[in-house]
């Protein structure tokens, strides 16, 4: 497992490193400053984004967010802050496990597994959200330009319904596009 | 940081019901064919999404890709040979893995084929290929699509009851069913056994004719089934059954009307999917057959996806029957428990809530009675005397002879 370990703060990261080694990690990186942090994200690939929750503030983690949605990668955060509230929220932003300072090696790759295994599944939920949300948008524009046709064509709903799959299906196409065909041409003849 | 909350799988179940799919997004695997139409029609034509699922073909170059696709995840639930599910089943050529039969796709329009060059020889059907075979000293070789598949069993069944023993009178060779023309053209098979269109491309090009349909053999014939793993059935229930109800819906629709018949023709010829000349699909898909050696008719029990549902409904006779075939041809050294094998991998209950659902029938009896093109009757019962009732067949030597065998 490859770790990308961010440290750009005071803090002392010398036996957190070590025990990433220790416990098998391959620690591909450590640097001062964050300004290129997402180009080398991008180039590193890591597994595991490890960084320091004092670190400048939560920007550098928002913008290693947003410049790896693509390629989505695990984000866990070192700390020496106890509160389980502070935790709790981080967690709740997308991060997908908490280290704390001072932590045993051994122990290190079981919280980093539970943050992989944690971040795959939080990942599926949201591939499927994004499937419902489409589907519901799909149907929404197919119900709408099934109602334009059955008012042009003065026809029923089960009619107008054949009409838009016949079109589609003699034209190679997917329902969805004839729908917005409709849609569109009725939206230039308003 | 809205945008990145972690989404929460009770606010899923708040938002659809307990009876949403729990997996909205699919997978499906299928092979360039005719019958796979309903798939075909469910993913792009919306019949998906009120059931709450997107269905994303994955057009797949071989069956054992479709088997091993399947089997790693990749694929949700695939287009299956009949006997090919039946053979992940009992491990036949690969580890078992407990499968299970959705649905029923389709029956009926596969062919048998024989090169120009069979034909110039005069061998223009069984009695000639027999004729052929046992005089001519090299040994012919024909293809199909899988070992243990659907025009394996339609090949050998034919050629048996012609006098031809499959497994020792010629060679066979395994082709994806796209692929057979190519080699019908580059002489390295006499002749092939698959699904359409890709008989009726043999003919167009001139590189073959068609000897026999499947029809022929078995009329209304199971072929096709919506397949994937009990493993995928028991996780996601829900899903399997919104599953079987977007294919059913499309399966009906095709055939609400001969227009769309036509359309769904014209779609699945693209060349996103079948890829095949929609002149050269749409008329074996609607029941008109030219054997390419002259004879041209409206064939009774040409392809069809719904028939009022009797098409679907996965009957534990059609699953029988392979496991008899594979037992006559030496595949399965022993009887298995057929009607219990059977029971386990046909999904009677998921498939009559969905039909239900729909509004589609259901018979009450789960066994089905065929009268094939022999005459011989296939109803479920007796499955272990049928598989012994044929005179050409490769049962293992030493077996025991039971007293009761079913004449």
């Amino acid at each position: 497992m490859r770790i990308l370990l961010i440290n750009d703060t005071a803090k002392k990261v010398g036996r957190l490193r070590e025990s990433l080694i220790e416990a098998g990690f391959e620690v591909i990186d450590e640097s001062g400053l964050s300004i290129d942090l997402p180009q080398r994200v991008q180039s590193s690939k890591p597994d595991v984004i490890l960084i320091d929750s004092d670190s400048p503030g939560r920007d550098v983690l928002e913008q290693v967010v947003l410049v790896s949605r693509n390629q989505p990668r695990p984000i866990v955060m070192f700390t020496d802050d106890k509160d389980p509230e502070h935790m709790r929220r981080a967690i709740r932003s997308g991060v997908s496990a908490y280290v704390i300072e001072g932590i045993q090696s051994t122990r290190l790759k079981s919280i980093l597994d539970v943050a992989m295994a944690r971040f795959e599944s939080d990942q599926q939920l949201r591939a499927e959200l994004q499937a419902r949300e489409q589907q519901l948008e799909e149907r929404k524009r197919i119900e709408k330009a099934k109602g334009l046709l059955m008012k042009m064509r003065n026809c029923d709903e089960p009619e107008a319904h054949t009409l838009m799959r016949r079109q589609a299906m003699s034209k190679q196409q997917k329902l969805i596009q004839v729908a917005d065909q409709i849609i569109a041409m009725h939206d230039m003849l308003q | 940081m809205n945008r990145h909350d972690t989404p929460r799988a009770d606010a899923l179940a708040w938002a659809d019901g307990s009876d949403a799919p729990e997996k909205p997004n699919l997978n499906i695997g299928y092979l360039p064919l005719t019958d796979s139409a309903s798939l075909i029609v469910a993913a792009t034509q919306g019949f998906a999404q009120p059931y709450g699922l997107t269905l994303n073909l994955r057009r797949q170059a071989s069956w054992s890709g479709v088997r091993d696709r399947l089997l790693s995840g990749e694929l949700d639930a695939v287009q299956g040979l009949y006997g090919l599910i039946y053979g992940m089943h009992l491990g036949l050529g690969t580890v078992a893995t407990p499968m299970a039969v959705l649905m029923g796709l389709n029956q009926n329009g596969q062919s048998i084929n024989l090169s120009n060059g069979m034909r110039d020889l005069g061998v223009t059907g069984g009695k000639a290929l027999a004729h052929h075979v046992h005089q001519s000293g090299a040994k012919l070789c024909l293809a199909q699509t899988f070992p243990t598949g659907t025009h394996a069993m339609w090949l050998n069944y034919w050629l048996a009851a012609h006098g031809i023993h499959p497994q020792r009178d010629v060679d066979t060779a395994v082709v994806p069913p796209s692929m057979m023309v190519e080699h019908l053209r580059a002489r390295r098979i006499d002749g092939f056994c698959a699904g359409e269109p890709w008989g009726a491309c043999a003919i167009e090009q001139g590189m073959g004719i068609t000897v026999a349909t499947s029809q022929s053999i078995w009329p209304d014939h199971p072929e096709k089934v919506l397949g994937t793993t009990r493993a995928f059935v028991e996780r996601y229930p829900n899903t399997a059954r919104a599953l079987i109800m977007a294919v059913l819906d499309a399966s009906r629709f095709i055939e609400e009307s001969e227009a769309n018949r036509r359309s769904t023709a014209q779609l699945i010829a693209s060349s996103e999917f079948v890829s095949a000349k929609a002149s050269i699909l749409t008329p074996r898909m609607l029941g008109d057959y030219d054997d390419g050696a002259g004879r041209i008719w409206q064939d009774e029990h040409a392809l069809r996806f719904h028939g009022e549902g009797t098409v679907n409904v996965p009957y534990l006779s059609d699953g029988m029957w392979f496991m008899t075939q594979f037992r006559r041809w030496g595949l399965l050294d022993s009887d298995p428990d057929y009607l219990g094998v059977a029971r386990e991998v046909q999904q009677l209950e998921l498939y009559r809530q969905a039909a239900g659902a729909l509004g589609v029938d259901v018979p009450a009896c789960a066994m089905r009675s065929s009268i094939f093109g022999d005459g011989t009757v296939w109803n479920g019962s007796d499955p272990a005397g049928y598989a012994r009732g044929f005179a050409l067949h490769s049962l293992a030597e030493t077996q025991p002879t039971p007293s009761t065998i079913a004449e």
